[in-house]
């Protein structure tokens, strides 16, 4: 749980301006590096899917989940441990 | 209004503010938010003119702490804007509602560095719990209404509105909505009946608990629910800075405030117990210390609205995410009657033997506490205690007994200096029926002290206590006990400097400014004391006065806050002097 490994953040969040920085300055503002970011609209234009790549702790992933939860703009976020090629 | 009817989106933005209940706004002008200060003359709320957007701030940040209610402040773009940042920073971390409203460039001129342009939202984004850019004079009504909403659900917390001139200056018939819909924020959460009977049993099955209640309690309004739930079931109560008021302190089941200078009772009763019930709180590493040796022999119930804070510094063995009063009206009814008697009689003898006292260090010298015992008797422990940050601020914490919620108000995240003259007046404003005290120390007064002046205007009859030790005395205590009596940057006074700050030693002053004058100057009623023996007497009559009274204390210099648990370390590391 505590050994860094790469997690994939899944957020939907509303489309609107300013919604990518407050999410990515929440993630880097912690200190943390984002090794991949995937954003684009889903079906419904209104709503963003982002998918980020961030290295760390199950702990420290987990309290940046909830952080994001409570961002006004997110509508649904969840993570899961990325599987290392081969594994 | 006719619902046709249109406007500008400045006086939108003004019967938005009205129709949210504001009562009072607190601000400063400038060119870009011209077109809303000129509808002000004709509104339903007083205007409070400040002297710098970061008094402004911290003003409706105090009305908002001894209210409830959320304050409203309105400056311009550019500097008016960067310098509300402390401000908002301060009412973030403790959970303050605000509303900011900040005057912005043009929407064509935006990115072009015109006069006065800052990135506002881009700069307060990481202050703030939400900010908005306002596209166009239509959105006004609705985000003011979606604004005070965010501002006082879930976790209360400061929210921008950053307004371009050109969208204060068109037309808008856009009306101020009867009902908020957020579509991603939904922040109420409530305990289930599981958590709800899960907690219940944990205390009935309790030998030695403790409630731990924070800021959260007094936020939620639930002051009387902790009394009725530690009185039914026995549990001794420690609060938090943020949490002082919430639980009567004169109550014989009362630790009083609990961390690096809380009482010795609260912080081995926390060590000892075999129940923590943490309501409201954040678990601070100023409460914690090793975050490893923190409460050992302690199961967690950790209540609180905000989920991010459950876990966040130490594990729980149950956490709920909810009201605290709500938990707590039904949890009480299920735990039963109880008394502790063998844990609450150690308490006992530790509060007996380590009581939070000090004594004389010099004949002839005031020492810091006899001044906060100086004004609790004068005002009977009923007023409002602002604070500012730093020893004086630790030694109000623990030389007062509060009893009422919103009567003490202070800095506790991110320890403003400046926070107290401008809050004070806030509060004044807000809670007319009780007196406000301002105790601040010799720095922090002199970085917001152009603000009494709005005292004066406003007649408003502010006590400000000065404790002028003629240093920043924290930040010297910390060197005199961890850095080897290196007083770098900390001696205000002439005499006492490290070489490289040498002053001339023939001045014929030691000290500036004088307070007094400086008081004096801002038009208000100032008081100096030296002699211990006239200081109930100085006191007493600064805060009888209907008048904006300065007092300045000389104290003793070298006096440092004891009990003190360092950075870091556990309890059994407590220095008692």
């Amino acid at each position: 749980m505590s050994e860094n490994q790469i997690y994939r953040l899944n957020c939907y969040v509303e489309n609107k301006p300013g919604v990518l920085a407050r999410i990515v300055g929440l993630i880097s503002g912690r200190g943390y590096n984002i090794q991949t970011l995937n954003v684009g609209p889903t079906e419904d234009g209104t709503v963003s899917r982002m998918k980020i790549d961030v290295y760390g702790s199950g702990r420290v992933v987990e309290q940046i989940m909830l952080q994001l939860r409570n961002q006004v703009n997110v509508i649904e976020v969840t993570s899961r441990r990325k599987q290392p090629k081969g594994e | 209004m006719n619902r046709n009817e249109t406007r500008t989106g400045a006086q939108a933005l003004v019967d938005s503010l009205t129709k949210a209940g504001t009562e009072v706004l607190f601000g400063y002008p400038g060119g870009q938010a011209l077109d809303i200060f000129n509808c002000l003359p004709d509104a339903k709320f007083l205007f409070v003119l400040g002297r710098h957007e970061q008094g402004c701030v911290h003003m409706a940040d105090g009305y908002a702490r001894s209210t409830g209610k959320p304050g409203v402040c309105l400056v311009t773009s550019g500097p008016g804007a960067t310098n509300t940042v402390t401000g908002l920073a301060t009412a973030n971390i403790d959970g303050v509602p605000l509303i900011v409203i900040t005057g912005q460039v043009p929407m064509s001129l935006i990115g072009t560095d015109a006069f006065q342009e800052a990135d506002t939202t881009g700069v307060t984004r990481a202050v703030s719990k939400h900010n908005f850019l306002v596209h166009s004079a239509d959105e006004i009504p609705e985000i003011v209404a979606q604004a005070f909403y965010i501002a006082t659900h879930g976790k209360p917390g400061p929210v921008v509105i950053d307004i371009p001139k050109n969208c204060q200056q068109a037309l808008t018939s856009a009306q101020y909505p009867e009902r908020v819909s957020l579509r991603a924020y939904h922040p109420e959460s409530a305990a289930t009946s599981a958590q709800l009977s899960r907690f219940a049993r944990m205390i009935n099955e309790a030998k030695r608990p403790v409630i731990y209640a924070g800021g959260g309690v007094v936020a939620s309004g639930a002051a009387k629910d902790v009394a009725a739930l530690a009185h039914k079931a026995g549990i001794p109560v420690a609060t938090t800075l943020m949490g002082l008021g919430s639980f009567d302190e004169r109550d014989p089941l009362s630790l009083r405030m609990a961390g690096m200078h809380g009482t010795p009772a609260a912080n081995w009763a926390m060590n000892e117990a075999d129940l923590i019930i943490a309501l409201g709180v954040r678990f601070s590493d100023r409460v914690t210390g090793k975050i490893s040796k923190y409460a050992p022999h302690a199961k967690i119930v950790h209540v609180d609205c905000d989920p991010a804070s459950i876990g966040k510094n130490v594990a729980v063995a149950l956490g709920i995410v909810a009201d605290v009063k709500d938990v707590l009206t039904t949890v009480s009814s299920r735990v039963k009657s109880a008394t502790h008697p063998e844990w609450i009689a150690k308490i006992d003898g530790w509060k007996k033997s380590h009581p939070v006292s000090w004594s004389q260090m010099h004949p002839g010298v005031i020492m810091p506490q006899a001044v906060m015992e100086a004004v609790d008797k004068a005002t009977e422990g009923r007023a409002v205690v602002v604070t500012d940050v730093g020893q004086h601020q630790m030694w109000a914490a623990q030389h007062f007994r509060y009893s009422i919620p919103r009567h003490f108000l202070t800095s506790g995240g991110m320890g403003t200096m400046g926070f107290g003259i401008p809050a004070a007046i806030g509060a004044a404003f807000a809670r007319p029926d009780h007196k406000t005290v301002a105790i601040c120390g010799d720095g922090g007064a002199q970085m917001t002290f152009e603000e009494v002046v709005c005292a004066v205007e406003h007649k408003l009859p502010v006590t400000f206590i000065i404790i002028n030790n003629g240093c920043l005395g924290m930040v010297r205590q910390w060197q005199e006990l961890f850095y080897k009596k290196n007083y770098s940057g900390s001696i205000l006074t002439v005499k006492g400097r490290p070489n490289n700050e040498h002053l001339e030693q023939d001045l014929d002053y030691d000290y500036l400014p004088d307070f007094v004058k400086l008081a004096e100057a801002h038009g208000a009623e100032a008081y100096r004391v030296i002699d211990p023996a006239k200081l109930d007497s100085t006191i007493a009559k600064a805060i009888n006065s209907p008048k904006t009274t300065v007092v300045e204390v000389i104290v003793e210099p070298r006096a440092n806050v004891y009990p003190m648990i360092p950075a870091g370390k556990p309890v059994s590391e407590m220095v008692f002097n």
